[in-house]
């Protein structure tokens, strides 16, 4: 099957200032991205993920490599390329004296829509985000979650194959930003749609991802599914068990999901990479080991552990 | 360039545009106040020096002829700049537009705009102070406005290209190009008071030779012999050059991310 995103030996510089040195902000990156996946790109602010994103979606030409995008290059072919994907950012910016409907039909003729076809579309956008009662609000007006909201119905408004999401959530608050994952998700399992988005936010990210790639200081530091980085990163939920005396030896490597371990005396500590599956299992071979427990202790993986490891 | 649909991309930026000027108090301020203000100025101006029919006429047209070029451009001008100021540029550039979209339909606004500018203002004159607009017919009235309009373009094409180029930074261009213009082919004064280099200027403008042109149906002297030809020859000149320079500016928008800092 023919790849959404195919990118090879991606590079890219820029000027601070005028006349001034030149920062590589991208180094031969490639990356591939599979039809229908929810795809994310991680990484510190500075990294190069903005800069990624907009190469592929049409907005900055690489000065090394090439991308293919629903297999069209996305130098040469960028105006066939446009008219099957979007764009969606966080921070949602539209004409600020255009009421949300306006906006919608503005966005919607620029794909080329227009009659009967158009306000179906902009009905229908309106009626999925439940904007159609602010339909007549400008958008200055509208609150940051409904902005947002606007914002994903205007990346919808060309029926994209392929959508960029450029930090989607970010400024958002909790509340809003967990409804807005919600509706990717939904938008992914219910169309198909393949979604390449950049994020610090590793929650987010393992929440929405079956793949991410890590950024570091434009190159790509790491690919995988969060599940993958952590096994192989050896990063996981610690449980911490303290025994009333010294247990006798255990081969805690060779119980299910145990990543890595370490005995000191009455206390044995370990690295599980799904606590909430592994946890009764490994009670139970402690326990027919016939030690036993004065305290068990769990502590979830921290997620900015993978991060930390990737990117420092 | 399939029309239908280019028509849609085309109405986009016209509708943008209008919905823009419906709602902005200054855009009304521009069509009516400043024009009024304008002509109301320059003829009473004209009646204290106790001028005679032709050159007030002769005033008059220039105070016309500027304020409808300077309408007729702002809508091409801000094209872009609407997009700069509510950081939208790259959401739009993400849509399969050319800049032939861009410039025909905020175009089409600036040239309904200009020409109620030009019908208001001539009512004015004609009404207030006995201009004798009927003169040159509809023939040389259709032509002096295409010649506007067009002039309209060339600054609005340019102001454009440096938005895309310097930002925000390029918004006093929208008003200070089509004043510096005004001022060297002779808006309110024949050219020959100008200083000779000044007048050299003057013939690489196109508007000069269209103001001539006009003028010359009260009585005043043409300087060349072929004002239109001149005038449209040196225009398809300067539309053309403006246009690959906005094509130049977008390109390098392309390349050095400018498109991308424009939009933060």
């Amino acid at each position: 099957m023919e790849t959404a995103i195919s990118a090879q030996g991606i590079s890219k510089s820029f000027r601070e200032r005028r006349f001034g040195p030149w920062k590589t902000v991208l180094s031969q990156v490639d990356l591939e991205v599979a039809p229908g996946a929810i795809f994310g790109v991680l990484g510190p602010n500075g990294a190069g993920k903005t800069t990624l994103i907009s190469i592929l979606a049409t907005l900055l030409r690489p000065d090394q490599g090439r991308a293919r995008v629903l297999g069209l290059d996305v130098v040469r072919e960028a105006g066939r390329l446009r008219q099957r994907i979007n764009l969606a950012t966080g921070g949602a910016h539209f004409l600020w004296c255009l009421t949300a409907e306006e906006n919608l039909r503005f966005y919607g003729r620029l794909y080329g829509l227009g009659g009967r076809a158009l306000t179906a579309k902009v009905e229908g956008l309106l009626d999925l985000f439940q904007l159609a009662d602010q339909r007549r609000v400008v958008f200055e007006r509208l609150s940051t979650g409904l902005k947002q909201r606007l914002m994903l119905a205007k990346a919808l408004i060309n029926d994209p194959e392929l959508l960029f999401m450029d930090e989607p959530t970010s400024g958002l608050d909790q509340e809003m930003a967990q409804h807005i994952r919600e509706e990717i998700l939904r938008l992914n399992r219910e169309t198909g749609l393949t979604i390449l988005l950049t994020t610090h936010n590793l929650r987010e990210a393992e929440m929405l991802c079956s793949e991410v790639a890590f950024l570091k200081e434009g190159r790509l530091a790491s690919r995988g599914s969060i599940a993958e980085l952590q096994r192989r990163l050896g990063l996981g939920d610690h449980l911490s068990l303290v025994f009333r005396v010294a247990p006798a030896a255990l081969e805690y490597a060779r119980l299910p999901g145990v990543l890595t371990h370490r005995v000191q005396d009455a206390r044995v500590d370990l690295v599980l990479d799904r606590a909430e599956v592994r946890l009764a299992a490994v009670l139970e071979a402690v326990s027919h080991g016939g030690g036993e427990l004065a305290q068990v202790k769990l502590k979830p993986m921290d997620l900015e552990e993978i991060y930390r490891e990737i990117t420092h | 360039m399939k029309l239908p649909t280019s028509f849609q991309k085309i109405w986009a930026f016209s509708a943008r545009s209008g919905l823009v000027n419906r709602r902005n108090v200054f855009a009304v301020f521009e069509m009516l106040f400043w024009p009024a203000i304008g002509i109301f100025s320059v003829g009473l101006l004209t009646r204290f020096l106790n001028l005679s029919g032709e050159t007030v006429t002769f005033i008059l047209i220039g105070a016309i002829s500027m304020n409808t070029v300077q309408i007729a451009q702002l809508d091409l001008s801000y094209a872009l700049l609407y997009s700069v100021w509510s950081k939208s540029l790259k959401h739009e550039f993400i849509a399969p537009i050319r800049l032939i979209h861009i410039l025909l339909g905020c175009g089409l606004v600036g040239l309904i705009r200009g020409f109620l500018v030009f019908v208001g203002m001539a009512v004015l004159s004609v009404w207030l102070f006995h201009m004798e607009l009927d003169r040159p017919g509809p023939g040389g009235l259709a032509v002096f406005l295409a010649g506007l309009f067009i002039n309209a373009a060339i600054i609005g094409a340019l102001v454009l290209a440096l938005v895309l180029r310097f930002g925000q930074r390029a918004e006093v261009a929208a008003w200070s190009f089509s004043y510096l213009m005004l001022l060297l082919c002779g808006i309110y004064y024949p050219v020959s008071v100008l200083p000779a280099w000044a007048q050299a200027l003057a013939r690489f403008i196109p508007l000069t030779y269209f103001l001539e042109y006009f003028r010359h149906f009260y009585g005043f002297p043409l300087h060349s012999s072929r004002p239109l030809l001149y005038g449209f020859s040196l225009s398809m000149v300067y539309l053309l050059i403006s246009y690959r320079l906005l094509h130049y500016t977008l390109r390098f928008a392309f390349r050095g991310g400018i498109l991308l800092r424009l939009s933060e």
